[in-house]
């Protein structure tokens, strides 16, 4: 009995610690500037106000950011589901001449850490005229070695005899994928997209290194400028809460998705 | 699957080669026409930028102008650069903050929700929550609740226990293990999610054994579970490990590498000598030594790794 109470009130305490940063976040969206720099306990509740949210949707760079952030993530979002299946199809599944050095390059190169090509890469997207462009953001994301190893872990699990059956019955390749393969690897897909979506929008780095010019920033960028500036508290929590609800909602559907990606990611 | 494929090369080896590839392109000519663009963009955007780089750190790299050869010049800057091995040191103290508290913090979580608690699910998702949270919003709570004077959350907390008001961020003995507990925050969830699936796959039988024996649950913990969870406890130890030694974004975000360099990451003092001053050439030396370290991390875990998978 002891036990059992102990471990709920480690569970409520925890619960509130973790919760309480998106509290303040929440809350302070909603107070006026003065308070937010005087009282360290302003948050706690008090006439609401809409002003940060209005004065973010009317400064208008903000709605550009968002704007920037959905067009760098859900471009790579869909091209990654869909070439990580075919991929992760094709090593899982197909014997071709190098499958197996191929993959070994592709699994060799995951170690080098991203700081490492970013420095190359800027100057190659110079070169390219990429520097504030989407271009910079999209096209090197387009599809992801971790993505194919997924999808090709999934697929070894599951046995031949489907597709044997479909070849049998006159199916083609292409076919096979879609009406075969696809179907069974709709949570491993879906899982590709969710890490997708987390990596591109939640991204720094790279914008920070490729992009310049204020209207091209994504969300994070601007809200690090935001934060830069020194600027009141309780408009950019009004932003910090708004980038929030796109992966708040991913999170909220797809929370399946994401453990049992990090869980298989950790199988290697 | 090897032994299949050496079979049907080894068949195949009596045919000339040009009608071998005839027959292999024949076969499998779909596959080809989707891996041809896949592996030139794989060339394009991560083998020839590697390549690049390792060239990168024996030339000086102009914004305008030819690059001229220089050999070794970045590397010996590098072994008398003060800064650079205070960012190294910097990132292995982060380390230190960072690595043993979540993986504690990670387990903790994952025993919590593993002990047959109602609202598990929920209370899981919460402690996941911060995970898929950027680090642009935490750090922007984070630098409040951390505020270095009286109108900071945490001080305004410490002051009901009599601690006078702490600098934090601007205090360079405090700010690294400050951005440390953002980090924690942050990745606990992730490590418990390791130790949820481990805990999972723990016979329960065993732990019916003990309790039988007359083991308390502490005893349980400790000279089952914990032992068990090996595995789990080293593959998290090197991702963990791997994560510190990236350290960027909240450095950025809240201190700018100070005071005086005390958060000065490496990834931080790559980012500065190719972006602010613009010298590509040493942050390119800058990355290898990031990757050597992390390359050093990564073969230790193939090493070890192999030998514990079969406890999975």
């Amino acid at each position: 009995m002891f036990k059992k109470i102990s471990t709920y009130i480690a569970l409520f305490v925890l619960g509130f610690c973790f919760l309480l940063p998106f509290a303040i976040m929440i809350l302070g969206s909603f107070k006026d500037v003065q308070f937010a720099q005087i009282d360290p306990l302003f948050w706690i509740p008090d006439p609401p106000t809409m002003k940060n949210y209005i004065y973010i949707m009317r400064d208008g760079m903000f709605l550009r950011w968002i704007l920037n952030s959905v067009i760098i993530t859900v471009i790579p979002v869909a091209t990654q589901m869909l070439f990580c299946a075919v991929l992760g199809y094709i090593f899982a599944k197909k014997q071709f001449l190098g499958r197996e050095i191929i993959f070994w390059i592709f699994m060799a190169v995951i170690m080098i850490p991203q700081q490492l090509l970013i420095i190359p890469k800027y100057i190659m997207f110079s070169d390219f005229g990429w520097i504030n462009t989407y271009w910079a953001l999209i096209v090197p994301e387009l599809w992801g070695i971790m993505g194919v190893f997924l999808v090709r872990q999934f697929l070894q699990s599951i046995p031949n005899d489907l597709e044997e059956a479909a070849y049998i019955d006159g199916a083609n390749d292409i076919q096979i994928f879609f009406k075969v393969i696809l179907p069974l690897a709709v949570p491993v897909v879906a899982t590709v997209g969710t890490f997708s979506f987390i990596s591109n929008w939640n991204d720094l780095f790279q914008p920070l290194i490729y992009l310049t010019q204020e209207k091209m920033f994504p969300i994070t960028l601007g809200l690090a400028s935001m934060l830069g500036k020194e600027g009141n508290f309780g408009i950019e929590m009004a932003g910090s809460a708004v980038s929030f609800i796109p992966t708040f909602l991913i999170f909220l559907f797809f929370q399946r998705y994401f453990t049992e990606g990090i869980q298989m990611s950790g199988m290697k | 699957m090897s032994t299949l494929s050496n079979t049907l090369t080894s068949k195949k080896s009596k045919l000339p080669l040009g009608e071998r590839l005839k027959r292999e392109w024949k076969r499998n000519a779909i596959v080809y026409i989707v891996l041809i663009p896949v592996i030139a963009h794989f060339i394009v955007f991560q083998i020839y930028p590697f390549l690049l780089s390792f060239y990168l750190t024996f030339m000086d790299w102009k914004v305008i102008g030819d690059p001229e050869f220089v050999g070794l010049k970045h590397w010996k800057y590098l072994l008398t650069d003060k800064l650079a091995w205070k960012a190294i040191w910097n990132t292995v103290v982060f380390s230190v903050y960072y690595i043993l508290p979540t993986m504690a913090l990670g387990l903790l979580l994952a025993v919590i929700i593993n002990s047959g608690v109602k609202l598990a699910g929920f209370f899981k998702g919460i402690f996941f929550l911060p995970v898929v949270t950027s680090f642009v919003i935490i750090a922007g709570i984070w630098g409040w609740l951390f505020g270095g004077t009286e109108a900071g959350m945490i001080n305004y907390m410490l002051s009901f226990v009599g601690i006078e008001p702490q600098l934090f961020l601007s205090n360079s003995s405090q700010a690294l293990a400050v951005l440390a507990g953002l980090s924690i925050f942050k990745v606990a969830g992730t490590t418990m999610i390791y130790y949820f699936a481990g805990l999972q796959s723990i016979d329960r039988g065993l732990y019916e054994a003990a309790r039988i024996d007359g083991a308390s649950s502490f005893k349980i913990f400790w000279n089952i579970t914990f032992p068990l969870l090996k595995p789990i406890h080293f593959y998290v130890a090197i991702t963990t490990t791997i994560g510190s030694f990236q350290i960027f974004d909240s450095a950025y975000l809240l201190t700018g590498g100070g005071p005086s360099y005390a958060t000065t990451t490496i990834v931080y003092y790559l980012y500065e000598q190719g972006f602010t001053s613009l010298n590509l050439s040493y942050a390119a030396v800058l990355s290898y030594v990031l990757f050597s370290i992390i390359l050093i991390i990564s073969l230790i875990q193939r090493k070890f790794l192999g030998q514990d998978s079969k406890h999975y």
